[in-house]
């Protein structure tokens, strides 16, 4: 087609009239299945972290004054634990997300890595690094902070990536932290 | 057989990373694994694909001075549908992909195929073009990841083949990603050269 005024405004404008519409049909289309899977993702990350519960976890959700989401687990009506999402601007490469179950005992029962930017095969590694077990970097079972060995901690930093080790024990500790406050208030 | 031909080419002798030397910038950002390479490339290679046959369809009704813009609007709202469709559909994909997706609409090689090819080929070899620079652009990173993984960490694709204590961890930061680029850039260009 030449290259006109009225050419050139016609088909930019047509084009991105029958681009646009496509989109947002899409988005339509898109937007209830994405609420969905991003809701049983968040359920299935609770199912991991917390020991067995029935209650309707989601109802549960209070945000403390440092932005952290706190649920409360129970089972038959009795308290199984609370599960704390948490988060640490710390990271290599910016926010980390991680959720984590605490059991009425206090000690952690596990963590799911929510979201992270983190280098591959470098911190990306959280996920299973700090739930290897009989090593001295598994924080499952700890119940007070915990701090990595380079700044005179018990917790075995990840090889190469002692600021992400450091975020996530930071996050895990605010996450105990609220987890502690919310079950003296409840009491 | 003009299309195997083209696929072929696009996969050796017009092969984007290692020939054309285009799109560096997720090859060195997402290739610090022979997984998360591959999942770059086949992310692209669907939307290559798509962009590649629709532009190829609309090269007479868009002036020419206006194809650029008009280019970069297909390739975008692909990559935007891929991203919800995936989102919505295949959320662990998504989970594995999602930060590499936004990534596709600057890599400059969409951008340099429909300018190259698409806008001046039939619908079905521009397709094909799709095909073979998406497979090309695959296999190069791959190959990278996999070399990085192997040198960084002694696995390939999470399989561990020796003690990760003697990798190197250079490879699997950002100086590593320029070494082993550019040896493969000379081993393959040698290899070419030789045919």
């Amino acid at each position: 087609m030449k290259s006109t005024l009225r050419n050139m405004i016609l088909s930019l404008t047509v084009l991105t009239i029958v681009i646009g519409s496509i989109l947002a049909g899409v988005s339509l289309l898109t937007a209830e299945p994405i609420r969905e899977a991003s809701l049983k993702a968040r359920l299935e990350a609770m199912s991991a972290v917390l020991p067995e519960f029935d209650n309707d976890i989601f109802g549960t959700a209070v945000t403390t004054d440092d932005g952290l989401t706190v649920y409360t687990a129970s089972l038959g009506g009795e308290p199984a634990g609370t599960a704390v999402e948490t988060f640490s601007d710390d990271g290599f490469s910016g926010r980390i997300t991680i959720i984590a179950g605490f059991g009425q005992d206090g000690a952690v029962t596990g963590y799911r890595v929510l979201e992270h930017a983190e280098t591959p095969g470098l911190g990306a590694r959280m996920s299973e690094w700090f739930a290897a077990e009989g090593t001295s970097h598994n924080v499952l079972g700890t119940t007070g902070m915990l701090r990595v060995s380079n700044d005179g901690g018990d917790t075995d930093a990840i090889t190469g990536a002692t600021i992400t080790s450091r975020a996530f024990l930071d996050a895990l500790n605010k996450a105990r932290k609220a987890a502690a406050e919310h079950k003296n208030i409840n009491r | 057989m003009k299309a195997l031909q083209v696929i072929g080419d696009g996969l050796i002798r017009r092969n984007p990373t290692f020939v054309l030397i285009l799109g560096m910038c997720p090859t060195l950002g997402t290739t610090s694994s022979a997984l998360t390479g591959m999942s770059m490339g086949l992310a692209t290679l669907l939307v290559l694909i798509c962009s590649n046959t629709v532009i190829s369809m609309l090269k007479h009704l868009i002036p020419d001075k206006v194809r650029i813009p008009a280019f970069i609007v297909v390739i975008a709202s692909f990559v935007t549908v891929v991203q919800m469709v995936m989102q919505a559909w295949f959320p662990s994909l998504y989970s594995a992909l999602g930060i590499f997706i936004p990534l596709i609409v600057v890599n400059c090689i969409l951008l340099g195929r429909a300018e190259a090819f698409a806008s001046r080929n039939s619908v079905w070899l521009s397709a094909c073009d799709g095909v073979g620079i998406g497979l090309g652009f695959t296999a190069a990173l791959t190959l990278t990841g996999a070399v990085r993984e192997l040198l960084g960490t002694g696995a390939i694709f999470n399989m561990q083949l020796y003690s990760a204590d003697f990798g190197a961890l250079l490879f699997v930061l950002a100086p590593g990603a320029f070494i082993v680029l550019g040896l493969l850039i000379a081993l393959f260009n040698r290899l070419n050269s030789n045919r």
